[in-house]
């Protein structure tokens, strides 16, 4: 929409600081705070991601590089033997692979150079820093592989996702509907009395309910006890939809009504696509919360080894190897699904907004 | 006199009870016998290894619960632990949300995720993990933060110092879906607003306070009272899939105590009735309070 540019006057004063470059060196710094709060947030978590890559024998190495690496080897007259930086004069080291330790001086073999025999150096060998180089083992990852039913594990655990999200999300939104918008006998205390069933601690109720759902309902060895309570709402879902729908203005599903809606249909057709962001938001905390249940799973199901769901194998896994990297690599492993997931939900998340923003023109 | 519908429905009592019905059949059928029997229970010295030699004692439990040392102090540690995380986590996470939501954030969608990551870490894991990351000869943190700066290096992984940071650590790597959660509600709001509110002259602090604050406000109230249920030993929005004992809540690790070292079912039921009351006239408080500082276009209902 700008008229042509007028002939530059050279002599003027040039205005170096024009908005739109403070607006690109604003939006430079913003994206590098961003990111930088990014690697500091995460920065331990790439020690885990480096651990499951490497050797035993590295973890305890207070020298070692964080990559995944090992220490060079030289072959020297049939054996091998460790590679170290050994400091030589000023400022100078070689790499040497060290053939005879000794505390006060030990002998060394020049891998460059073997021909020229055995270097005699003055000095604790034990202070010597190694010589590493990038090596990343898988071997981690193929214990786990080996060691777990993997496919049948993760085949049972979405399908307990797919079931209990459809009957989670359909009795959570019609639930939460009805605490948004509609005046209930007793006021608020139905809702709290929601609230309180999700105070009180899950441990507390369990032998009660273990005794229900196994000596009343007979449902020991089988998916229901996890599966049946789910088509009936869950109370942390309910709340957050309702805090949703209650951020809705109700002209529009007044609107609705006049037209001859019923409140099913009013809530599907003109509630429900300005809620997509929560929405999404309750499928993905329902499907992490069953891919990471263990609790329900290893007392209902601890005689069923052929419906054990991934999180339980991953746990027995744990329980039984305790060597830190297989134990990160199995962390790892077991994130991968999730991750996809949450990948995958964004676009959805910007449909959401695409949605909210038509619905209220 | 066709525009005259014949069904007109009102927002009535009846209708509302038949949309709550799932969840009130749901309560009924699952947990109002198992809530009532924990009652039952902390009115008596029921002990696992010993159940036929139940009895019933009235209130005792509730006395002993009263002259138990330990009980104070680590309900003193929860209130401590619930000031210190929970004002932390909403407001990491609304800052977080605000970063996000930005448009001159570049790559937003991969960034979420990252930012989600620490989130899902399995329980076990994230132990784990932070110990490899803190130990004084291997960990990172010597060798690759602390050493490099000239800091002294940490040799005590289970120092007041350390225990603080792991927690303020662990508190913030949960902060995923509640970042989630206010950048949903971030998100629902129109742009017709801000740019009628940018048009008007109202800069980035004055429309971060006064329009997306309010707006977001219902997701803020939602954080808080699920993180405060979280820190009190109740449900937790994003659960990594902790043991049944596992707990980072001083007083709910003590009925988990009570409950798997010491099998007494009965006291360990009281103490989390005691709790249970405690926090529950903090929740119904802030429920009261919200009418004054949380936003619903329509307050009628």
């Amino acid at each position: 929409m700008q008229s042509p540019e007028p002939r530059r006057n050279w002599l003027a004063p040039r205005n170096y600081f024009s908005v739109q470059r403070w607006e690109l060196f604003g939006t430079g710094l913003f994206n590098l705070l961003v990111f930088s709060i990014l690697f500091i947030y995460l920065f331990p978590t790439l020690y885990m991601v480096a651990a499951s890559f490497m050797e035993s024998i590295q973890l305890r190495d207070r020298n070692a590089p964080p990559y995944p690496s090992r220490q060079v080897r030289f072959a020297y007259e049939g054996k091998e033997y460790l590679v170290y930086d050994v400091p030589m004069g000023e400022n100078e080291s070689r790499p040497l692979a060290l053939v005879a330790p000794g505390r006060t001086s030990s002998q060394f073999v020049d891998p460059a150079n073997p021909e020229a025999g055995l270097i005699t150096w003055d000095g604790n060998w034990r202070a010597l820093v190694g010589v590493y180089r990038f090596h990343v083992t898988t071997d981690n990852f193929k214990i786990l592989f080996d060691s777990l039913r993997l496919p049948q594990m993760v085949r049972n655990t979405l399908v307990v996702a797919l079931i209990t999200e459809i009957g989670v999300l359909f009795s959570s939104i019609i639930v939460a509907y009805g605490f948004a918008r509609f005046p209930l006998p007793g006021g608020n205390l139905l809702f709290y009395l929601m609230i309180a069933t999700i105070l009180i601690p899950e441990k507390v109720t369990l032998i009660p309910t273990y005794f229900f759902f196994v000596r009343i309902l007979g449902w020991e060895g089988s998916w229901l006890p996890v599966l049946v309570p789910f088509f009936f709402g869950n109370a942390v879902y309910i709340f957050l939809l309702r805090q949703n729908f209650k951020s809705i203005p109700k002209e529009l599903e007044e609107a609705a009504t006049l037209d001859g809606a019923g409140p099913i249909r009013t809530l599907f057709s003109v509630v429900l696509p300005q809620s997509w962001p929560v929405v999404i938001t309750v499928s993905l905390l329902h499907f992490f919360y069953i891919w990471n249940e263990t609790r329900q799973v290893s007392l209902y199901l601890s005689t069923r080894r052929d419906l054990a769901p991934v999180s339980f194998g991953i746990q027995n896994f744990q329980s039984l190897s305790p060597v830190q990297n297989q134990l990160q690599a199995s962390a790892l492993l077991i994130m991968i699904v999730p991750v996809i997931v949450l990948l995958l939900s964004q676009r959805f998340f910007m449909r959401g907004v695409v949605i909210t923003g038509m619905e209220k023109d | 006199m066709n525009n005259i519908p014949r069904f007109r429905w009102r927002y009535d009592k009846t209708l509302g009870l038949l949309l709550i019905s799932p969840w009130l059949i749901g309560f009924l059928l699952f947990k109002f016998l198992p809530i009532l029997a924990s009652l039952v229970l902390s009115f008596t010295d029921f002990y696992l290894i010993e159940p036929e030699a139940t009895r019933f004692i009235g209130l005792e439990n509730y006395r002993r619960l009263f002259q138990d040392q330990a009980v104070g102090y680590l309900l003193f540690a929860t209130i401590s632990m619930a000031i210190t995380t929970i004002p932390l986590q909403i407001v990491s996470s609304i800052l977080l949300a605000a970063l996000l939501n930005s448009r001159r954030l570049a790559g937003s969608t991969p960034l979420r995720t990252l930012f989600f990551l620490p989130s899902i870490i399995p329980s076990v894991a994230i132990g784990l993990m932070w110990f490899g990351f803190v130990d004084p000869n291997t960990g990172w943190l010597n060798r690759f933060i602390l050493q490099p700066l000239g800091l002294a290096g940490f040799n005590n992984v289970f120092s007041d110092a350390a225990i603080a940071l792991l927690f303020t650590i662990n508190s913030l790597w949960s902060i995923g879906p509640g970042m989630l959660i206010i950048l949903g509600a971030m998100q629902g709001i129109s742009d017709e607003i801000m740019e009628a509110a940018r048009v008007d002259g109202a800069g980035p602090m004055v429309r971060f306070f006064r329009i997306t604050l309010p707006m977001i406000s219902p997701a803020i109230f939602f954080s808080l009272i699920i993180n405060l249920i979280a820190v009190f030993g109740g449900v937790i929005l994003l659960d990594r899939g902790n043991l049944f004992s596992g707990s980072s809540s001083p007083f709910d690790g003590y009925i988990s105590y009570w409950l798997f070292e010491e099998w007494e079912l009965g006291y360990a039921a009281s103490l989390a009735w005691f709790f249970f009351v405690l926090v529950m006239v903090v929740i119904v408080a802030l429920f009261a309070s919200s009418r004054y500082w949380v936003y619903y276009p329509d307050r009628d209902v």
